[in-house]
């Protein structure tokens, strides 16, 4: 399955990635995915862990050399022309690797430095990337005195210091609190609007849905699904999500009967879990008249669940 | 790709400026060990110590113990300089600080990260040697310690070319060790035995096995180098024989280095 999906940004293709292959200690992590982004772009990479999100990232922004297939970043081929594939990318690790011996702004310019061509006037995008990330009051701090959004930002403004025309950002907002989340979500909006192209990687389904254009659901180091968010709910999970207590008089019966079906009722805590398609949904509710059960749409935690049960042996 | 072309690309320099502008903030307390430590050697063990043993025979001459002493700090500093700072250094930026880590993600490449890591290991290093030429000419100026000052200058370079071998020693634990835990291996296992088996800060007994694994320690070949060069001011055998084990060193060890540490970085072979 490819990720060529239309999307609401119609923008050039910044990343075209075809046919990735890895193998990491003898086992194959990622077996054939192909990843686009368009500029103005997000595509949201999701998958249950060891599914392959980190290890594509990792290929895709250079860290990593695929055992087969190519890489394009703003037409460079990364293994060809990689330094300037690399010089229009930036990247966002899941852990802090900012220079602990540098102050905030220290991190930017010596960041700065590991660029050329040169990014011109780099003092004046400094001052304006402190501005725009809210770094203002801890330009000259060091980064281990800010909060964990603060450092998420600096880190963030560290991916784009040189002007690159594809940023990844590899969950970028792991472990923050709510507030600082949304501002984090601000940020990457706001390059999105600038017009690069935004890979990301997250564990967060409110996150993926309200961030991204396009879904890339990896599933043992394959493309699982693509394209627009509800889309790729209705293939994977299903138009519509029952949920049934377990403590229902008829719980066993509803489970068994939806089993018959081929429906795959999950139980997760208190509640029985099945996702129907409408004419599933209509038998459902034809034959239990009295069940009392809620109806809602699906979400990624659902698609999460329909792929963990696929995985299951 | 020629593992070699990295070490003069500007993303090697980009790195050793990294080490340096952080050096430089820290100069006050970073230079202070190392004018401090051939300081205190060469007053505790030349003056001092010398005073009680009085003279060594040294290719057929009787030397005081503060000149045969004099060359081999020299040696030992460019030596264990550049050991420690791409192994304890290098490991403590590679492991806790993650600052290769966030290297790697632009332009810069591992091989730009080795390389920048042993050109700053061995640029220390000299300039720790230069403080203790300094220190040596003050022990001149107070009519201590007489040597042919001319040929100071010369012993730079191959003072640099050893302190670059030596790094690529570190950077091999470096890549190897598993843990912080193991650091004091390699002190032991290394260190010591390169340190005491070279005539830096003592002459080898004529045991015939000795001789012959100091024959493969280019810390020895330094020393005895250094030593004919400043005091007698000859060139012999050795300079030549310790940059010909420092060229070998490199050759063999960077190719190496670099694909141990592909291997400890980012988990791939």
């Amino acid at each position: 399955m490819t990720g060529e999906i239309p999307s609401r940004a119609g923008g050039e293709v910044l990343l075209a990635a075809t046919g990735l292959v890895k193998s990491l200690g003898g086992k194959r992590v990622v077996d054939g995915i192909d990843l686009t982004c368009r500029a103005g772009e997000v595509v949201g990479l999701l998958g249950p862990n060891g599914a392959g999100k980190t290890t594509t990232l990792r290929m895709c922004y250079g860290f990593l050399r695929p055992d087969a297939g190519q890489i394009h970043i703003a037409g460079h081929d990364l293994a060809s022309d990689g330094d300037r594939a690399r010089r229009t990318l930036g990247v966002c690790t899941q852990d802090d690797t900012f220079d602990s011996e540098f102050t905030v702004r220290g991190n930017l310019v010596q960041t700065g430095r590991y660029y050329r061509p040169r990014q011109a006037d780099l003092s004046a995008r400094i001052d304006a990337l402190i501005e725009r990330f809210g770094l203002g009051p801890y330009a000259n701090q060091k980064p281990e005195t800010l909060s964990g959004g603060f450092k998420r930002r600096l880190m963030i403004a560290r991916a784009v210091v040189h002007q690159p025309r594809v940023v990844f950002l590899d969950e970028p907002t792991t472990g923050l609190d709510p507030q600082a989340r949304v501002a984090v979500w601000e940020l990457i909006n706001g390059l999105r609007v600038d017009g690069l192209a935004i890979v990301l990687t997250t564990h967060y389904m409110d996150e993926a849905e309200r961030l991204s254009d396009r879904l890339q659901i990896l599933q043992a180091g394959r493309v699982r699904a693509a394209g627009l968010s509800k889309a790729v709910l209705g293939d994977v999970v299903g138009e519509h999500v029952v949920l049934l207590s377990a403590q229902a008089p008829q719980a066993a019966q509803v489970v068994q009967w939806l089993k018959t079906r081929g429906a795959k009722p999950a139980q997760i805590l208190a509640d029985w879990h099945v996702a129907l398609d409408a004419p599933g949904l209509a038998a459902f509710v034809a034959a239990f008249p009295e069940l009392r059960y809620e109806v809602r749409p699906p979400t990624l935690d659902d698609l999460f669940l329909a792929l963990s049960h696929e995985n299951a042996p | 790709m020629n593992p070699y072309l990295p070490a003069v690309a500007w993303q090697s320099r980009a790195v050793l400026g990294r080490h340096l502008r952080v050096h430089l903030r820290n100069w006050y307390t970073a230079t202070l060990p190392p004018v401090c430590e051939p300081l205190i050697m060469l007053l505790a063990f030349g003056v001092g110590l010398g005073g009680q043993i009085g003279a060594l025979s040294w290719q057929g001459a009787q030397v005081d113990y503060l000149h045969y002493l004099a060359p081999g700090i020299l040696a030992y500093t460019a030596f264990m300089s550049s050991f420690f700072q791409s192994l304890f250094a290098a490991y403590i930026r590679m492991h806790f600080q993650k600052s290769w880590e966030g290297q790697l993600t632009t332009q810069v490449r591992l091989e730009h990260v080795v390389w920048g890591e042993a050109l700053w290991s061995a640029t220390l290093a000299t300039t720790y040697a230069v403080l203790v030429c300094v220190v040596l000419v003050g022990f001149g100026i107070a009519g201590q310690l007489t040597l042919h000052w001319a040929w100071l200058p010369a012993a730079i370079p191959l003072l640099f070319l050893a302190a670059l071998a030596f790094s690529a020693i570190g950077l091999f634990f470096t890549a190897i060790l598993p843990s912080i835990d193991h650091m004091s291996l390699p002190f032991f296992l290394v260190i010591m035995p390169i340190g005491f088996a070279s005539s830096t800060y003592f002459p080898l007994p004529d045991v015939p096995a000795l001789m012959a694994v100091a024959q493969l320690n280019p810390l020895h070949h330094l020393a005895e180098g250094l030593r004919a060069l400043l005091l007698t001011g000859t060139l012999n055998w050795h300079l030549p024989a310790a940059a010909g084990l420092c060229l070998l060193l490199l050759a063999v060890l960077i190719p190496l280095d670099m694909r141990l540490l592909r291997k400890r970085v980012f988990g791939d072979a």
